[in-house]
């Protein structure tokens, strides 16, 4: 059965299938939406996805529209190498972090990224315009999310907070990697895709917190995951400087 | 050696005692009473996992000495790593799906149902308690998301105002679990899965919290799967670890709701 997967760049949500998907050496149709012209609250989109949301990854009959629970769909329905550990304990672990990645530490950096790249990215159009696209969206909590990005209504409190959450989380990963190789345990598994779609671009947005004097260990974790070919192709398939962040990890001889 | 710390089988607590009795395990059960914050005993087992509280509230399972908190997780480790009938969908999809339902139901119920039921029942039983020292105890919590949970119910966030917009947000939820059971009896798929368990801890309150979301003309699809996932030995089994004999009026804070709005 062919695999259809609806994205936008290799980051963040899209980024998790993506990645997954390269890994299992899974061929797929991509199907780029433009997350800044709202393709993915067009009809045609909606009548794969009603809820608008990316990505969505369609497979024989069945479609997905949750992005980690599909990353382990992948992992479960195809050949190919392992994304899971073998061990439960492990298991439960890997699922621990991509739930702490998803529901507390990317919701404060996207909070920071929308209104740093998203919002202006999408604001120039006229009001009415933007307006009639927030109209579209069927999620009630994504036309909150929009209209603050567009109209830049995040408060700096609530900024201020999801900086605090970023910093923190930030130190609470770089101490997790202290004490496994990896997000599981000993092997690369979906919890370290997860993870590296959220924080690839962690030493440019946050350069005095996150780099190879504070940080050691999540800078080394990224390289390596960014070494493997599986990221090298996926990131190859982004269209804007949003994944070319990635060419930062590249390490420099030394000096 | 099988762990369970926890208290009234109720909501996140009832989860991972409902999936042990399906699975006929054999457990020591350390009960604390949560309304009297006797969770922040600082001699129960820890790790870096279950400090940061990503549920806020909720049991540890201990199995040969690891630690396994969140309840969702919870469910799917007992799943997988005890002996027992399948208590995981068989087919991937049927997998994606529970884990899906496990996913979204635990931002929304998880968030919705303990404010609707620490405002109507946990919210008394703290005025029962020397405020001063209530208050001193709860500014100690430890993560502040964790403290806001409490610090909300002292603090009289929970108007009316606010649980009316609580009640609003829960018809999302219930009316896609109430479409969803158009298709077949249990959530992800021909089976009875931890999907069912998880979704059922915190649906079983709602006839008694939001009767004008969760009723038989409004929702008569979710009110027969409560009956069915009720009348499971299982629950019967979870429920019996009451020392109160009124489990449903238990309630401790839960998960933060989305930042976003």
């Amino acid at each position: 059965m062919p695999v259809t997967l609806y994205h936008w760049e290799p980051n963040a949500n899209s980024g998790k299938p993506m990645l997954t998907l390269a890994e299992k050496g899974v061929a797929y149709e991509s199907r780029y939406l433009d997350l800044l012209q709202f393709d993915q609250h067009k009809p045609e989109y909606l009548a794969v996805n009603p809820d608008g949301t990316i990505p969505a990854m369609v497979h024989g009959s069945y479609v997905l529209t949750e992005s980690t629970p599909m990353m382990e769909y992948v992992d479960d329905a195809f050949p190919g190498p392992p994304l899971k550990p073998a061990d439960p304990k492990a298991r439960w672990r890997m699922r621990w972090w991509m739930r702490f990645f998803d529901a507390y530490f990317a919701p404060s950096l996207s909070m920071i990224g929308w209104s740093i790249f998203v919002g202006p990215a999408a604001r120039h159009r006229p009001e009415a315009e933007l307006r009639a696209a927030i109209d579209r969206i069927p999620l009630e909590a994504r036309r909150i999310a929009w209209r603050k990005a567009l109209f830049n209504e995040f408060s700096a409190e609530e900024l201020a907070e999801s900086k605090r959450r970023v910093l923190f989380s930030t130190r609470v990963l770089e101490e997790h990697l202290g004490r496994h190789e990896w997000i599981a345990g000993d092997t690369f598994s979906l919890g370290d895709i997860n993870g590296f779609n959220l924080g690839y671009a962690l030493p440019l947005s946050q350069p005095d917190h996150c780099n190879d004097d504070k940080t050691p260990r999540i800078m080394e974790w990224l390289r390596r995951i960014y070494e493997r070919p599986a990221t090298r192709e996926t990131w190859a398939k982004g269209r804007t400087p949003l994944s070319a962040r990635i060419s930062m990890l590249e390490r420099r001889p030394h000096a | 050696m099988l762990e369970l710390y926890t208290s009234e089988p109720n909501t996140f607590f009832l989860k991972p005692l409902i999936a042990l009795a399906e699975k006929q395990a054999t457990f020591i059960l350390h009960y604390f009473d949560a309304a009297r914050l006797e969770q922040f005993d600082p001699r129960r087992p820890e790790c870096t996992e279950s400090r940061l509280h990503l549920e806020r509230e909720g049991p540890v399972l201990v199995h040969d000495g690891t630690i396994i908190v969140s309840t969702f997780f919870m469910l799917e480790y007992i799943a997988d790593a005890l002996a027992g009938p399948a208590l995981m969908p068989r087919t991937a999809y049927d997998a994606y799906r529970a884990r899906a339902w496990g996913q979204y139901l635990g931002a929304q119920l998880g968030s919705i149902v303990p404010v609707l039921g620490c405002a109507r029942y946990l919210r008394r039983r703290l005025a029962q308690l020397d405020a001063a020292a209530l208050a001193a105890r709860v500014a100690a919590i430890e993560p502040i998301e964790r403290r806001a949970g409490w610090q909300a119910l002292l603090d009289g966030s929970y108007g009316e105002t606010e649980l009316e917009a609580q009640r609003h947000r829960l018809r999302a939820p219930v009316g896609r679990i109430e479409k969803a059971l158009a298709d077949g009896p249990w959530l992800a798929g021909p089976d009875f899965s931890i999907a069912d368990i998880d979704a059922y801890a915190m649906l079983t309150v709602l006839p008694d919290l939001a009767p004008d979301v969760v009723n038989p003309q409004a929702t008569p699809r979710v009110l027969e799967f409560l009956g069915r996932v009720g009348s499971r030995p299982s629950v019967r089994d979870a429920l019996a670890t009451s020392r109160t004999g009124r489990p449903a009026e238990h309630f401790v804070p839960g998960v933060e709701a989305s930042r976003w709005g």
